[in-house]
């Protein structure tokens, strides 16, 4: 259960990106899977490698998503600027 | 052949088969499931027995005893099914007392006779024959002669040494209970696994110290009690529930060793009920010599001048290891043994139906192997044609309510396409019971589904025709380009729901089958009628005066224009999915997704009781009979009770909580709204791993669909939209905390191929506008796309909620449960159609340098921005011509009266020599790229055509 908010909360975060300019490796697409798999690398991380079940997930698990989607979000945008993508504007 | 001749065969076609349908529907009885006409359903996981290992030839056996003992049971048309790899589904249509087919059905019926006093062992797990504490002496057999308690029993049965002897018939390997070693009890068990007796613990939510482990060679048996109702039966069933032995497995005579079983009566003078039975001819001789043996030993004991019975040896019946009789053999009487040729009789406290009961048993021999009652549902007749009405009603008002939609937004047009659906509506039922398909509740959802399934294909096409009207074709000409270009979004949205309703119907358990198939048989159907039959239709009256103003088409006025930057806006779109995404991630956290019995395992019971008993009254009668801490709830004005009732909890499962009903109408009157379901552990896992992997399997063939169909570029923010639908739905039913059952899974992996139909729809004309505006930047191409469908996936959405807001309002709880999340699915999936799944195209597609280069000269020539519409040099629009394979060839004048026009006369020229008629695209001199090089990987190359005719595969709206 704490896998699903993790992406959940991932996904929700990776809507956000759209306030940045797009120079993503891999465009929106590659910071969709970065914000879900960040999310849930950090989750795991943060539970001491194992992922609690469902009558163990707490409101903490929610929040635990945030830092690790934005680190996925960060890297693919680094790589994106240091491979030399534009800036689209839509 | 023309194309009026043509109309008008597809018609008579239509109407020969309606009248066949109307004749099959009046002729064929339709085959209700339970859950509409009340019965009881079993599903047994088969386990390997000493005798037989779990594959199909020992199922295959399994399934004709069954078959015999439910014929025994009187009830008419059961159906006993291989479920899977190793289940077993028994439905019984009619049946009331679930305990009662619980004993005839399943019980596996191992017959054992055992020489008694040798094989009793004490507490050093040796035998003690002349030890009366530990045989019973005289009252061998009985509760509190030698007997001791169930957990004293096992722990002394653990403590003996394994045996590997040919007669240790009962079990192959070692038997596993769970005990609580404070409390001395045996919590769970026997099971033939470790592993097994946890998960039984677990879903029991007994909390138990110790695995106790019989080695094979001992079975722990229960003392003999009477079967009567009698204050005095009842007070020894009640003893005999804790009164155990532990034997030597030593078998003398097993069930298959006797013959012609059949209740009777003694002969002496008290007539008791017994079971006679002949021997078969190798088993006459063992039972003369056991008899003997038997006999022999009571002699040696027996002192003369003392009372012969109290030396007389025992041997001992055991079905399923419960002791069913344990007489002793007279010595006197028979100093030689018993002869077997006149066979032997069982009595031993039976009432009349017991004794029939058992006779029976025996005559349909054991089942090859162990079963295990995973999962039982007994609904009552009443409730059954309740819900019956209900899926009726349901139908009824979603048929009629699409029917209105249809008819006042597309007036002449919706008049055919209500026929349309009336004539699928008979196909369908026809076929339905022409197949025959068992009518459950799930598939009434189904069917109530494609309603909305067949409107939409419908919908598609008049807009597309009142398109063509508008942009100032003639309405034959209309209606030909409306079928022609509508047709490959059609078929693309339809074939996904075709695709997820097999997975559905491969993976998914007995009731969501149902729905799966008339899901997968309805959308097919749907195809025919809306597309075929519609057609013909309009092409005959296309030349009616009616069919001829564009008024009666709802095509006079200019459609109503979306003039949204939806791509510019698209930052606030994502912004309201992120947040409610947020909120559903927290919902989700904090509260969990309450899931139903379907995965957690456990029973529910529903009943109205004549009397109005409070929650703790049934608590305790529940309590008295075993059944701990049950949930109980009063329920008003309940759907699925048609009034007020109970609703009952419990954690337990199996046959124990087949007597629920009994209690329950023994303390509190008739039950007579009634209905049970449980589902054991084993049976939830099976549930919920099939949900998982449906849901992947659905996504993996939506993926390869998409990307073989458009682009695999397409496929990606298709996966992204429908991963949005499901968390969304997931989110909303942790927020209002809605119970997930099996019905909400089908229900998501619906949603997956209603969500893709408005991208289907979206995207197919965005595929089509790219070539077509080879200067436009892709955002302005995308806006412009989302305008010209807008309305048209507005409409098909509300069309497909129509029927489910039928579902939810009219249906019972089933319904609603199916309702509730399409409802949810079907709205999120609309919205991220257009607002998550194309602007992540367009993100994404803007990247690419083509589109770069593209945006950059557009924004130079706008003064640095990018103008949300194409203008200017960017608005300019070429003519894509399509592949030469006209879906008719020409064969009138679209005027008769002004003759053939030029253009015509290419047409024909071209339907004549296709291959000399493929024409280049107008070349634009300023344009980036020529149009054959972004009609997307549909178009086929010329240069790999090796004179093959080429697929259409450009779609249009």
């Amino acid at each position: 259960m704490s896998a699903l908010v993790w992406v959940m909360m991932g996904i929700a975060v990776w809507h956000f990106t759209v306030f940045l300019p797009d120079r993503f490796w891999g465009g929106i697409v590659g910071a969709f899977l970065a914000a879900s798999v960040g999310a849930v690398i950090v989750g795991i991380i943060a539970n001491g490698l194992t992922v609690p079940g469902r009558h163990d997930t707490e409101l903490i698990q929610a929040f635990l998503a945030i830092p690790g989607a934005l680190i996925g979000i960060g890297v693919v945008y680094a790589i994106g600027v240091s491979r030399g993508n534009e800036v689209v504007d839509l | 052949m023309s194309d009026r001749t043509r109309n008008l065969v597809v018609l008579l076609v239509v109407a020969i088969l309606a009248a066949l349908s109307v004749v099959a529907i009046t002729a064929r009885p339709t085959k209700e499931g339970l859950d509409l006409k009340g019965g009881v359903s079993l599903v047994y996981e088969a386990r390997p027995s000493a005798f037989a290992k779990v594959d199909s030839e020992s199922i295959g056996r399994a399934i004709e005893i069954m078959r015999d003992r439910v014929d025994r049971l009187g009830v008419a048309e059961p159906e006993i099914a291989k479920a899977g790899n190793n289940q077993i589904e028994v439905q019984l249509p009619g049946a009331d007392n679930v305990e009662q087919a619980i004993r005839q059905v399943g019980t596996t019926a191992q017959l054992f006779f055992y020489d008694w006093e040798p094989n009793v062992v004490n507490e050093n797990c040796v035998s003690a024959p002349t030890d009366s504490s530990v045989t019973g002496g005289p009252q061998a057999g009985n509760p509190g002669s030698g007997t001791i308690s169930y957990y004293d029993a096992v722990l002394r049965a653990s403590k003996c040494k394994a045996t590997n002897e040919p007669d240790d018939l009962s079990h192959s390997g070692p038997i596993f209970y769970g005990v609580d070693t404070l409390a001395k009890k045996v919590l769970c068990g026997p099971q033939d696994t470790e592993a097994e007796l946890r998960a039984e613990c677990a879903s029991n939510k007994r909390r138990i110290d110790k695995v106790v482990t019989v080695p094979r060679g001992y079975v722990v048996v229960q003392s003999q009690a009477p079967d009567g109702d009698t204050d005095q039966d009842k007070r020894a069933r009640v003893l005999a529930s804790d009164a155990y032995y532990v034997l030597k497995d030593d078998v003398s005579l097993k069930g298959t060793d006797i013959k012609d079983p059949q209740q009777g009566r003694s002969n002496g003078t008290s007539g008791d009920v017994n079971v006679n039975f002949q021997f078969t001819d190798s088993a006459r001789k063992t039972w003369e010599k056991v008899t003997r043996e038997i006999a022999e030993r009571g002699q040696d004991q027996w002192v003369p001048g003392t009372d012969a019975q109290a030396a007389a040896q025992h041997f001992a019946i055991a079905l399923d290891n419960k002791l069913i009789s344990v007489p002793f053999i007279d010595f006197k009487r028979n100093p030689e043994g018993i002869d077997g040729r006149n066979g032997s009789e069982i009595s031993g406290g039976f009432t009349i139906d017991s004794a029939q009961e058992l006779a029976g048993l025996l005559k349909t021999g054991a089942l090859p192997l162990k079963l295990k009652l995973i999962s039982q549902s007994q609904v009552s007749a009443t409730l059954g044609q309740q819900a019956l009405n209900q899926g009726l009603t349901a139908a009824i008002a979603g048929f009629v309510i699409v029917a209105l939609f249809l008819l006042i937004f597309y007036r002449a047009l919706g008049v055919i396409a209500v026929a349309g659906l009336a004539v699928y509506a008979l196909y369908l039922f026809a076929l339905i019971k022409l197949i025959p398909i068992t009518l459950t509740l799930p598939g009434i959802a189904g069917l109530i589904l494609t309603i909305g399934v067949a409107a939409d294909a419908n919908i598609v096409i008049f807009e597309r025709v009142k398109e063509e009207i508008r942009a100032g074709r003639s309405t034959q000409q209309g209606i030909i380009q409306g079928y022609k270009k509508g047709l490959a979004a059609i078929i693309d949205a339809n074939v996904v729901t075709i695709l997820v309703a097999f997975v559905l119907f491969m993976l998914a358990t007995a009731g969501v089958k149902g729905f799966a198939l008339t899901l997968g048989l309805g959308t097919i159907t749907s195809l025919f009628t809306a597309v075929l039959a519609t057609q013909a239709a309009l092409g005959s009256m296309q030349k009616t005066k009616l069919l001829q103003s564009k008024g009666a088409l709802g095509a006079s006025k200019e459609s109503h224009s979306w003039r949204i930057d939806f791509m510019g806006k698209s930052k606030w779109f994502f912004s309201f999915s992120g947040l409610i995404l947020v909120i559903c991630a927290f919902a989700l956290s904090s509260n969990g997704l309450n899931l139903g019995i379907d995965f957690e395992s456990g029973t529910r019971v529903k009943t109205s009781l004549t009397q109005k008993p409070t929650e703790n009254q049934i608590r305790d009668a529940l309590a008295a009979e075993g059944l701990d801490a049950p949930k109980i709830q009063r329920v008003t004005d309940d759907k699925e009770l048609g009034g007020d009732g109970y609703q009952i909890s419990l954690n337990e499962t199996g046959a124990k909580v087949g007597g629920v009903k009994r209690i329950l109408e023994q303390k509190f009157g008739t039950a007579a709204n009634y209905q049970s379901q449980s589902i054991g552990p084993t049976f939830g896992n099976t549930i919920a791993k099939s949900a998982i992997t449906a849901i992947i399997a659905s996504l993996i063939i939506i993926s390869v669909y998409l990307a073989l169909r458009f682009d695999w570029k397409f496929a990606v923010p298709v996966l992204i939209a429908l991963a949005h639908d499901l968390l969304i739905t997931a989110g909303v039913y942790a927020l209002t905390d809605r119970e997930v059952t099996t019905s909400t899974v089908a229900a998501l992996l619906t949603v997956l191929g209603f969500s893709l139909y408005d991208t289907i729809i979206v995207f197919d004309r965005v595929r089509e506008n790219v070539p077509r505006m080879p200067q436009a930047a892709f955002s302005q191409i995308v806006n412009r796309s989302l305008s010209e469908v807008l309305t048209r996936s507005l409409a098909t959405s509300f069309c497909a909620l129509l029927p489910l807001l039928a579902l939810y309002f009219f249906g019972g709880a089933t319904l609603q449960d199916f309702a509730f999340a399409l409802i949810i699915g079907t709205a999120s999936g609309t919205y991220s159609s257009v607002f998550i799944a194309t602007p992540v195209l367009t993100h994404w597609k803007e990247t690419e340098t083509l589109y770069r280069r593209r945006r950059s000269r557009v924004a130079a020539e706008g003064g640095g921005t990018v103008p949300p519409y194409a203008t200017g040099i960017a608005a300019t629009e070429v003519e894509v011509r399509g592949k030469p394979r006209p879906s008719r060839r020409l064969t009138a004048p679209e005027t008769p009266e002004k003759g053939v026009s030029s253009e015509e006369f290419k047409e024909l020229v071209r339907d004549i020599q296709p291959e000399v008629a493929v024409q280049d695209p107008e070349v634009d001199p300023n344009a980036d790229v020529l149009p054959e090089n972004l009609v997307l990987k549909d178009t086929p190359k010329r240069a790999n055509m090796k004179g093959k005719k080429p697929r259409n595969r450009r779609h249009g709206r």
